[in-house]
């Protein structure tokens, strides 16, 4: 019986391609849970489109979770992370979610892909298993009012209220939008358009994944815009700046924070020069996260990347949620997770809403120079 | 107007490229080959692991730099195609066609899982980029490197039409398309031909691969789907078997494209091009130029 059980789980992993941490922490189901690890489940994007995104993410929380387990873990247990692979994609991301459930883990700590992360809330629902979502930050996820999500980046809404904010700084008059029609990229271009008003000239739709978007950009720049904003990812970013800017545009171009990556500038090239983005505070722009930055990239042999600070203070809030509630309870870890009121994070103190996203979205203006995205203006 | 048409030509003639392997493999052994878009991936990376091993050397000629690291990628992706069709395909000859079609697929995941493997996840960035002012012809703008890449497209898609329709080797390979078994009787290596033809059409795919890598800059290892997507759909308004048919799909697939995203805007532009697909299959389902012939079985 026993025999089986791991031989499907190993199917299971197996099946997942890439997933490599889920088959190095094979301990044991049979163990006595009270005694064992507390097991924080990740899913991330570790094949696929978004492949890149996951080993920046998995390091940061096992960075945490080593330096939480020298100090002595939490509740006299130690910590263990149990990472799977959704492809930023819905049905692997539900038949990721269900894998670590089965491997019992206590709070899940990961969803980067907002479209794959919103199927997987019932999942861990129904195992009465909080969320703690790093980096995915559609509105849609926490629309439905589910009692055990939290977000800890800002949302799509608070974005779109730093972008308008800064369109208007500018004093750009005609505004172009473009996203890739993913769950999160369209919800930050949709939530931006009515902020504009008169001046969202267009709002216009991409193909992610090709590499000619002349089309697209023919049809942005009919309408004679002084002002682009691109929601999307970076790959598809890098290739539209290019292509802009190839195209004659001569305005100012500003990307979301999934598009904020060194990789922008690589694909974009010396095009990249002065092109905005809105993004919650990154370990860059933080004076106080030099340290942070060091041990990690000891550790990991490469610099963190984008969301490495999120999923970071994500184990550091799972454990303080935990220590809090005194057990791992979901409903007291919940209770626990909305009372924290002041909680240290990178994007500042930490207190939930009643809809369980951050009180301050946190999001600045980040501008490309010199080889990197620096701080432009914090929007304070 | 002159921008649309000009910038549907100019993607057209990429998916013509890549389809042209796609509807010769068809027509000659029936296969619709899923892999084939995975071809012009490992041509972009083959591309970029030569122009890396050269260095910086390149940057004051880069035209015909590029050019030589054209031919070495179609030798060395053409040669993939090979290696290809020997492992995958031709142990299932005999086999049903559902079992080719499946082969495919699984083909295209090990090359594409398998690159991810070799080169990682992330997207590779080409160091050598070809980029010029742009100037306007008939209120077009266009580069002098969209010149160049179309007008290496049309050389290399006249030198198959000419390969397939007046030489020897191309009489073999037309032959294998109406009855390879009759073409064995009269002499005909099949197998040694039909490796040809893989060659000859992944050098095709990695010659567009390179063409892309060096022009939007940007590689990664699943670029290969959605253009084994389009390429298909391209062969089959072309008349997919048929090489001046899918030159001709292709071009008009770029185009559908083009016009589609500026009349409907760009959510719908996959919405109409597919939606011409499957108009296609309905209404004419031998595509533009393909001929209408009774299926043998």
């Amino acid at each position: 019986m026993r025999k089986t059980h791991i031989l499907s789980l190993a199917v299971t992993a197996m099946m997942l391609a890439g997933c490599g941490q889920g088959l190095l922490g094979n301990g044991g189901g049979a163990q006595d849970e009270a005694k064992g690890p507390i097991r924080l489940g990740m899913l991330v994007p570790q094949s696929g489109s978004e492949a890149a995104i996951g080993p920046y993410m998995t390091n940061a929380a096992q960075l945490a979770i080593d330096e939480i387990n020298a100090k002595g873990g939490v509740l006299g247990r130690q910590l263990q992370l149990k990472a799977a692979d959704d492809a930023c994609d819905a049905q692997t991301a539900v038949a990721a979610a269900n894998k670590v459930v089965t491997e019992g883990v206590e709070v899940s700590i990961g969803g980067y892909c907002s479209g794959a992360t919103l199927p997987t809330l019932p999942v861990f629902g129904k195992a009465n298993i909080p969320m703690i979502i790093p980096a995915a930050n559609s509105q849609e996820l926490v629309d439905q009012k589910l009692k055990h999500v939290f977000l800890i980046n800002g949302t799509g809404t608070q974005q779109a209220e730093a972008a308008s904010k800064w369109i208007a700084k500018q004093g750009a008059t005609r505004v172009a939008l473009m996203h890739d029609n993913t769950s999160y990229s369209k919800d930050i271009a949709v939530r931006t358009q009515p902020l504009l008003g008169d001046k969202a000239v267009i709002t216009e739709a991409v193909t992610p994944k090709e590499s000619d978007y002349s089309a697209n950009i023919h049809n942005v720049l009919q309408k004679k815009p002084d002002f682009v904003y691109w929601t999307g990812y970076f790959q598809e970013g890098g290739l539209i700046i290019r292509q802009l800017r190839q195209a004659g545009f001569k305005g100012s171009i500003m990307v979301g924070d999934g598009s904020v990556s060194a990789k922008l500038g690589e694909i974009a090239g010396p095009e990249v020069d002065g092109v905005f983005a809105t993004m919650t505070p990154i370990p860059d722009t933080l004076p106080e996260a030099k340290g942070w930055i060091d041990s990690y990239t000891k550790k990991f042999g490469s610099a963190p990347g984008p969301y490495s600070n999120q999923a970071y203070d994500a184990v550091r809030l799972a454990a303080e949620a935990i220590t809090k509630a005194g057990s791992t309870d979901g409903a007291k870890v919940i209770s626990a997770l909305e009372g924290i009121d002041g909680f240290t994070m990178f994007s500042g103190p930490l207190k939930f809403t009643p809809e369980h996203t951050l009180s301050a979205g946190g999001f600045q203006i980040l501008v490309w120079k010199g080889g990197k995205f620096a701080l432009q203006d914090a929007l304070s | 107007m002159t921008q649309l048409v000009w910038n549907g030509l100019f993607v057209g003639s990429f998916y013509a490229l890549v389809a042209l392997g796609y509807s010769m493999v068809y027509g000659i052994i029936k296969l619709l080959n899923f892999a084939h878009g995975d071809l012009y991936m490992l041509g972009a990376f083959s591309g970029f692991a030569v122009l890396a091993a050269l260095g910086g050397v390149s940057t004051a000629m880069t035209l015909p730099v590029l050019l030589a690291v054209l031919l070495l990628t179609m030798v060395s992706t053409g040669l993939a195609g090979v290696a290809l069709e020997r492992v995958a395909y031709r142990p299932l000859r005999g086999a049903p066609r559902l079992s080719l079609l499946i082969t495919a697929v699984g083909a295209s995941f090990a090359i594409e899982y398998g690159m991810r493997i070799v080169a990682g996840p992330d997207p590779q960035v080409y160091p050598v980029r070809l980029s010029g002012t742009a100037f306007e012809v008939f209120g077009a703008s266009l580069t002098l490197p969209q010149l160049v890449l179309i007008g290496v497209a049309v050389v290399l898609m006249v030198g198959l039409h000419l390969l397939v329709a007046k030489t020897r080797e191309g009489r073999a390979m037309r032959a294998i398309a109406l009855d390879p078994r009759t073409s064995s009787l009269m002499g005909i290596d099949v197998n040694a031909v039909i490796s040809r033809t893989f060659f000859i059409g992944s050098a095709l795919a990695g010659a567009a691969g390179v063409m892309a890598g060096a022009y939007y800059g940007k590689i990664d290892f699943l670029m290969g789907f959605l253009i084994g997507l389009k390429a298909f759909t391209a062969a089959v308004i072309g008349g997919i078997g048929n090489i001046p048919g899918t030159m001709l799909g292709g071009l008009v697939l770029g185009l559908l494209e083009s016009f589609g995203t500026y009349w409907l805007g760009g959510e719908w532009r996959d919405v109409f091009a597919f939606g011409v697909l499957i108009l296609f299959l309905t209404v004419r389902p031998t595509g533009l130029l393909g001929e209408r012939v009774t299926e043998r079985v």
